[in-house]
């Protein structure tokens, strides 16, 4: 396995590092923003990301440097930069660590960002539950303003900056970058219709870039190293750079473990992650978060990058791997994102709204023995009818735990109407349900 | 030109202005793409995915809702692929909706219905459980039924994007999104009707008419609202004898498909039990009795030739009211003038508008508008005084609306209200610049705008070489005054340089200025502001006086007023008379005739005998100090012709029952001069007949036969006589400013008053009397009319007096408390409620209950119009009591609810 | 008037509404600040915060009715959050909201009659790998045993809070050389 060294958790992992601004600096930090500010012109620095190839971590894989440069230039009035922490993609928990650990890193890859698009004002978008994590940012962007490095005239340079930590209130969807654009205007975090785009009609109809957080960390490692350097790692040129790979499920060692891109998965669920909990086989997998369509043993030895987990039919997504070992029934697991992405459709258009509750309906019954063998017609042409046809990608992604299972495991799904009864469990599952406040 | 660019649709090409969207293209050539949350007055939201359509080179289908033409562009709307999202939208939709069609209102015209049916689904697949809503109580007119809620969100978007109310709210999310109010409470909001409208389900309906009807059992009648002088165009949906609701339909009227709670909610009067139905004569024991109109007639036509006969013609006076249709007002001034010989009459114009019809006339030579509602819509600076225009003109604050918030004009207000967000609109929210200007300080505020463009630098230089004389000596007249004592200086001088370096500005004035002492010359003087900037005659121009009752632009051209022939022209004019004489084929009457407060004066002194009323009642409109009452009862003769037994017509010695708008044929001018088609609903309610009718019929026994076979020739020879009727309907010619009257008025006419145009003013006294209170114009009222519409009744069922809380505070007083009002004239106790547009020291009451405050009031004609004006005092307030038994909720009486 | 903000907390109000070129965006903050003055966001407040941000009263609502970490009625002193998404269920939810009825008798929507816990489940808190969790009001505590729970659940009945909270977050550990 291709071993390499470690950027975003580097600091995080050395003994006694506090993620202090004092930490950081000790640890060459904001180095490269003292290289850029007042040294490089702006636009060198978005086409030194472009030429780095980081594509973007969120979930979409845009490439950055490209992002950036859609930003009108002569555009009059302000524009902004979003840092997206809304990190609540299931199976995702990197965001939360890349902030709470070392924050400035992600604080610094914001400010040359901001510099780069020419933004005054800054927001992190952090979801409501990561209390701790809106106060570490809280304080480090305390810090960052008392040492200059944000503030009127950043460095002597001229630059000004301000950046404010924006917490959300338990939404799902405010991850998607139009909605979180409306709830940062303060309104429900319905996705916007495109076009127009955020990069010419973005927060409060201004000129926006939307990136998320560990896409923006990467940032002072390509201005530090180069862009030829980082994009020399990982599976260039479509895939460069690291990833920090989130896993959970039925696994050994769960939790976060940066890795080159273009590393398969047998490497990650058995090597590093420490193969299946209690030996058991392995059934399933998700490769990207919920929204990630499930994979199967015949696809460990898929790369994990963009082009090869697309062309195994998922996507590497969010960079969630949720491990499933035999024994799991996969309508259960199927009901249960259902049950999460019916809770957290936004409501807008029919197709998503309805089509969710419906789903979750069928799951539900097939899953406590009720179904019928039509249901699985109705479940393929339901989803069918979501896909590409909503306002955004929440629909596809609402479905491909469906598809997918469907696809992979029939035969289950036949077996629950069959016997009436879920093969898996002696007792039916317990009805789990979520409670809004 | 706008850039044209040529698509595709299904095959057929079709050549569209750039920025169209695809589903309004489509619709051009007649292919209707199914649709929910589309509405061409919206904003796209692309939020029901019905309208997908499959557009070359793009992979996935698009909503054509959303998506805006480019040339070339390849679309098809009829592939199975489209057929199928179509149905499958539905499919989802008809998931949670409930089969209910039978038990609901909107069955027959809904969209769902509709195109359920034209996709012939096979049935839905769905056997789950389907999401239930519990029912709650949305409010006394509005039936809100959530089970059957698309989410289209059209009513959440009207209610903000064109309305600027937001009282609507999409709470909740997925599945269980529903349409409330504000936490579940009862829906508190302009009550426009709007979202009954826009709904494409059965989601939101009228409770007035909940059950009453399927859309096929009702016939239709195109016709013009007779409430405000707006003009909308309404569709009155009668069933058998009684009107079941109100419609107005998207690209149509001058409203264009807009309406308010009057116009919506405030039908019911017409169909009211006290409607009267026979005549009614005063006989021997002092009572009126029920007769036949063949006894009372001759009767009538006697005594009233009896008294022309011992008295002369000008013995006898007439009144009509404003709300009567072109063809009753001109029928009722020819049958004064020539059957009666007398020239002694008057329309509730008097109240206001003849202060701004006659400043018109005098400076542009048009009494009409030289603007409209489009200027209003493109201007990029609107300047409004004393409007209230949300109350009393809903539909054009909508155009103020939207030219601020779609087109960006800057808004510039002198009215009394101030911002203040509310769940109801408030147009100086949207503000650029407010002054706020307490009642009845409107006219001192204009001077002060006129001396702000001189001190502003803002006459327009052309102006001051062509017109030297004009220019210095108003310059002299204006800049010799103060700016008026509390009112912000500043922001006076920020609206009048901010109105005059826009491209296009229109003017809008309303009661709180024209129904004040001082309005005559404001209106004036406003003439003059314009001149000065240079603006007058430039297009997109003009000053837009705002009329209150539907019919007061057209009783003035209707030549319905004491100084005023049929065109108008003055009755002194020897020119128009000579025309006038050649199409009457008779003289008519020489005499300065007498306007509303001279006549009554006139009855006093006994010189006056008698009097015909049409439909307004003076008692009631003027303050008791005027003393309508004790002079009407010395008349020999008091005719009255109306709806109701009004106090007028208590008084009366004939009351003859006249004919509602609904049951009457004609034509309403509105505000800015178009004249539209008024078309019965309803058969006569008993026996009463259209004004016009009765007129007539009394001018045959009198022995000078008026005859017309019906209205339609009525208006035939009012289009012969008057030019602003020689074409009439959607485009009418637009009025200009005569450049003649305006080089009369520059040179000589503008000397005759100025030194009056141009004093302070009798500044407000401070007496004892500390609080300043406007009587005025509501959302939910409009005279005395609407206050027999149970819907409106079940908004507003009393008067309250208005404060604002911070004052109510300071009192200690509470939603519902009574307080004792003082005035030098008289005193009255009524109940209070709060609003925090009200500015602190002022007090509102609205104009429809006015009766409770009866002898408050005093009242100050106008020294040159004798408009007579009574709407602002000075008052004391104590608070004399907690609650009160009257300000519980009206009695439930809601047609069908039960 | 009496307002739903504590004197210190309205001063704090100009300050926040500053960050935002349109004032509505100071909205999601507002009502966090009147749930941490109140518990939860208050008719009241959703009021005051309309008259604040030039929004009519159903306009904040709408808003507030969107998010579910907004209470619109008073909860238990503390609020024991469960993720009962996959990752979590796989590893054991059930086993969790066991341990916590056997400990407090509360099962999900309940509140405990000394009004000091409320028990919710809710989607993903982005702790997947270290379910199953909980989140009690703003702390985070995973990797949860039932030993660990009934410790977690006497510490704060007793003290507010517990040691054994989560964070700073990294998982796993970085190795002690
Ligand atoms: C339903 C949905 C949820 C999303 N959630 C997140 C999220 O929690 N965090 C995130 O960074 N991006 C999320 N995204 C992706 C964002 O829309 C956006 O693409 C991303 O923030 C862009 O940043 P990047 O280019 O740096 O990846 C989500 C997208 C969708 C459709
Ligand atoms: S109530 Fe009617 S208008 Fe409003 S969202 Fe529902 S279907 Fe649309
Ligand atoms: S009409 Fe186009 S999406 Fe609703």
């Amino acid at each position: 396995m291709a071993t390499h060294e470690l950027l975003l958790l580097k600091n995080m992992s050395q003994p006694g590092y506090s993620g202090s601004l004092a930490d950081y600096e000790r640890a060459g930090g904001y180095q490269a923003l003292k290289k850029v500010l007042g040294k490089i012109p702006p636009g060198d620095i978005t086409e030194m990301v472009k030429k780095s190839g980081l594509r973007g971590r969120g979930g979409a894989g845009f490439p950055t440097g490209v992002k950036w440069s859609f930003i009108p230039k002569d555009h009059p009035g302000p524009r902004y930069l979003i840092c997206n922490a809304d990190e609540s993609e299931p199976g995702t928990f990197k965001d939360r660590q890349l902030m709470e650990r070392d924050p400035h890193q992600m604080i610094e890859g914001m400010i040359i960002a901001a510099y780069a698009i020419g933004v005054r004002t800054s927001y992190i978008y952090i979801r409501g539950e990561f209390v701790l994590g809106a106060r570490v940012l809280e304080r480090a962007l305390a810090e960052a303003y008392q040492a200059g490095y944000l503030g009127k005239d950043i460095l002597g340079t001229g630059f000004a900056l301000d950046l404010y930590v924006h917490r959300g209130a338990g939404a799902y969807i405010c991850g998607e970058e139009t909605a979180l654009l409306e709830s940062l205007e303060g309104k429900r975090g319905l996705p916007r219709i495109k076009p127009p785009f955020p990069a010419t009609h973005g927060l409060f109809q201004k000129p926006t870039v939307v990136n998320n957080v560990e896409t923006l960390a990467n940032v002072p490692h390509i201005v530090n190293r180069g862009a030829e350097w980082f994009a020399s790692i990982g599976n260039p040129p479509k895939s460069s750079g690291t990833r920090v790979f989130c896993m959970s499920g039925h696994v050994k060692r769960p939790g976060n473990y940066e890795v080159p891109m273009g590393v398969t998965f047998r490497e990650i669920i058995y090597d590093i992650a420490g193969g299946m909990r209690g030996d058991k086989p392995l059934k399933a997998f998700i490769p990207g978060g919920a929204s990630a369509a499930f994979l199967m043993p015949e696809h460990l030895d898929v790369k994990l990058d963009f082009e090869s987990v697309a062309q195994a039919g998922s996507m590497l997504g969010s960079g969630g791997i949720t491990v499933m070992e035999e024994g799991t029934c996969m309508v259960w697991a199927a009901e249960n994102l259902l049950h999460f992405f019916n809770h957290e459709s936004c409501g807008k258009c029919t197709p998503c709204r309805e089509g969710s509750s419906w789903l979750l309906q069928i799951l539900r019954r097939i899953d406590h023995g009720k179904g019928k063998m039509e249901d699985l017609a109705t479940l393929t042409r339901l989803c069918g009818n979501i896909a590409g046809r909503t306002v955004c990608a929440f629909g596809d992604a609402e479905i491909a735990p469906i598809t997918s299972t469907l696809q992979y495991f029939r035969d289950e799904y036949e077996a629950h109407i069959r016997e009436q009864r879920c093969p898996f469990r002696s007792q039916p599952a317990p009805e789990l349900i979520s409670v809004g406040r | 030109m706008a850039e044209m660019v040529t698509i595709l649709i299904d095959g057929k090409p079709i050549e569209v202005e750039k920025g169209t969207l695809v589903i309004e293209a489509a619709r051009r050539i007649g292919v209707m793409i199914p649709h929910f949350c589309y509405h061409p007055k919206l904003k796209p939201d692309a939020n029901c995915r019905m309208c997908l359509v499959e557009v070359e080179k793009m992979p996935k289908l698009q909503t054509s809702c959303s998506t805006v033409v480019a040339e070339g562009m390849v679309v098809r709307t009829n592939t199975p692929v489209v057929d199928e999202a179509h149905k499958s939208v539905l499919e989802f939709i008809l998931a949670n909706h409930p089969l209910d069609c039978p038990i609901c209102d909107q069955g027959g015209r809904c969209d769902l219905q509709d195109f359920s049916h034209r996709y012939t689904p096979t049935g839905s697949q769905f056997t789950d459980t389907k999401r239930v809503y519990e029912k709650g109580f949305f409010s006394p007119l509005i039936e809100k039924e959530m089970n059957r809620c698309v989410s289209c969100l059209r009513c959440v978007r009207y209610c903000d994007e064109i309305m600027d109310v937001k009282a609507l709210a999409n709470a909740a999310r997925s599945t269980m999104t529903e349409i409330v109010h504000f936490a579940g409470h009862p829906l508190d909001c302009e009550f426009c009707g709007g979202c009954v409208q826009i709904c494409p389900v059965g989601a939101i309906t009228s409770r007035l008419s909940m059950y009453e009807f399927r859309p096929w059992m009702m016939k239709r009648a195109d016709t013009t609202c007779g409430y405000c002088g707006d003009g909308c165009s309404l569709i009155l949906e009668t069933r058998g004898e009684k009107v079941i609701e109100v419609m107005s339909s998207h690209g149509n009227g001058r409203n264009n498909g807009d309406l308010c709670a009057k116009g919506f909610f405030g039908y019911q009067y017409v169909n009211h039990e006290d409607r009267l139905t026979t005549p009614l004569v005063r006989q021997a024991d002092g009572n009126l009795h029920p007769v036949t109109w063949d006894e009372v007639l001759p009767v009538l036509a006697e005594r009233l030739t009896q008294i022309k006969l011992a008295h002369g013609a000008d013995a006898i006076g007439g009144l009509i009211s404003a709300r009567c249709t072109n063809e009753d007002l001109y029928l009722f001034q020819k049958f004064m003038r020539l059957a009666i010989g007398s020239n002694h009459l008057d329309s509730t114009a008097r109240y206001g508008h003849v202060n701004a019809a006659r400043a018109l006339r005098r400076v542009q030579g048009t009494n009409r508008w030289t603007v409209s509602y489009e200027d209003i819509v493109q201007a990029d600076a609107l300047l409004l005084i004393g409007t209230q225009v949300t109350a009393a003109n809903p539909i054009v604050g909508l155009k103020v609306k939207e030219a601020v918030k779609k087109h960006g004009a800057t808004l510039l207000t002198l009215e009394t209200l101030v911002p203040s967000i509310e769940t109801t609109s408030n147009i100086t929210n949207l503000s650029a610049l407010h002054v706020a200007v307490p009642p009845g300080r409107h006219a001192a505020a204009v001077r002060g705008l006129v001396k702000a463009a001189f001190d502003e630098n803002l006459v327009d230089a052309a102006l001051s070489s062509r017109a030297g004389d004009y220019v210095s000596r108003i310059r002299a007249a204006a800049t010799a005054l103060p700016y008026p004592e509390g009112l912000d200086e500043a922001a006076l001088r920020a609206v009048a340089k901010a109105f005059a370096g826009a491209r296009r500005g229109v003017i809008l004035i309303g009661q709180d200025l024209l129904q004040a002492p001082g309005g005559h010359e404001s209106a004036v003087n406003l003439l003059d502001f314009l001149l000065l900037l240079g603006k007058l005659t430039q297009p997109g121009w003009g000053l837009a006086p705002l009329t209150e009752e539907n019919n007061e632009q057209g009783a003035v051209e209707m030549g319905a007023t004491a100084e005023y022939l049929p065109g108008p022209a003055d009755v002194g004019d020897a020119a128009a008379r000579t025309q006038i004489a050649g199409a009457w084929k008779d003289q008519p009457p020489a005499s300065q005739g007498m306007h509303l407060l001279e006549m009554l004066d006139a009855a006093r002194a006994g010189t006056l005998k008698a009097m015909l009323i049409v439909g307004e009642n003076p008692v009631r409109s003027l303050p008791l100090s005027a003393k309508a009452a004790s002079a009407l009862e010395k008349l020999d003769l008091l005719v009255v012709q109306e709806l109701f037994l009004t106090e007028t017509a208590k008084l009366a010695d004939v009351v003859l029952p006249a004919c509602s708008y609904a049951e009457k044929t004609g034509t309403f001018t509105n505000s800015e001069g178009f004249v539209q088609k008024v078309r019965p609903g309803l058969e006569p309610v008993g026996d009463s007949r259209p004004d016009w009718e009765i007129l007539s019929s009394l001018s045959v026994m009198m022995g000078y036969p008026l005859e017309y076979g019906d209205a339609k020739e009525i208006l035939k020879e009012i289009r012969a006589v008057i030019p602003g009727y020689r074409v009439l309907g959607a485009k009418p010619e637009p009025a200009q400013v005569a450049a003649k009257s305006v080089e009369q008025y520059l040179t000589r006419g503008f000397a005759e008053d100025l030194p009056a145009r141009y004093s302070a003013g009798a500044a407000p006294k401070a007496n004892s009397h500390r609080w300043a209170l406007a009587v005025g114009q509501t959302l939910f009222h409009s005279g005395a009319m609407s206050t027999k519409a149970q819907g409106l009744l079940e908004l507003q069922h009393e008067g309250k007096l208005i404060m604002n809380p911070a004052d109510a505070q300071r009192l200690g007083i509470a939603d519902g408390d009574r307080v004792r009002l003082t005035s030098t004239s008289g005193e009255a106790t009524v109940p209070v409620t709060m609003l925090g547009r009200i500015p602190e020291g002022t007090l509102f009451f609205p104009e429809s209950f006015r009766e409770a405050l009866a002898g408050l009031p005093s009242m100050t004609p106008d020294p040159v119009t004798g408009v007579p004006y009574c709407k602002q005092l000075r008052v004391s307030v104590d608070k004399v009591g907690t609650g009160g038994a009257s300000s519980g909720p009206p009695p439930a009486r809601i047609a069908g609810g039960k | 008037m009496t307002s739903a903000f504590s004197k210190a907390a309205q001063e704090r109000i100009p300050g926040i509404i500053a960050r935002y070129a349109e004032k509505r965006g100071a909205l999601l903050p507002l009502l966090w600040l009147a749930q941490e003055e109140q518990g939860y966001v208050s008719e009241e407040a959703m009021k005051e915060i309309a008259g604040w941000l030039d929004l009519t009263p159903p306009q904040v609502y709408e808003t507030v009715t969107f998010y579910t970490m907004y209470n619109r009625r008073p909860i238990g002193k503390y609020h024991i959050q469960v993720c009962r998404s996959l990752m979590c269920a796989l590893v054991g939810t059930d086993n969790l909201l066991g341990w916590i009825h056997a400990k407090l008798g509360i099962k999900t929507g309940q509140t405990t009659p000394d009004g000091l816990f409320t028990l919710s489940q809710v989607e993903c808190l982005g702790s997947c790998g270290t379910g199953p969790m909980m989140q009690i009001n703003d702390d985070y505590y995973e990797r949860l045993t039932q030993d660990k729970t009934n410790r977690v659940l006497d510490d704060v009945k007793r003290e507010g809070k517990c040691p054994l909270a989560t964070g700073p977050f990294m998982f796993p550990e970085p190795a002690q050389k």
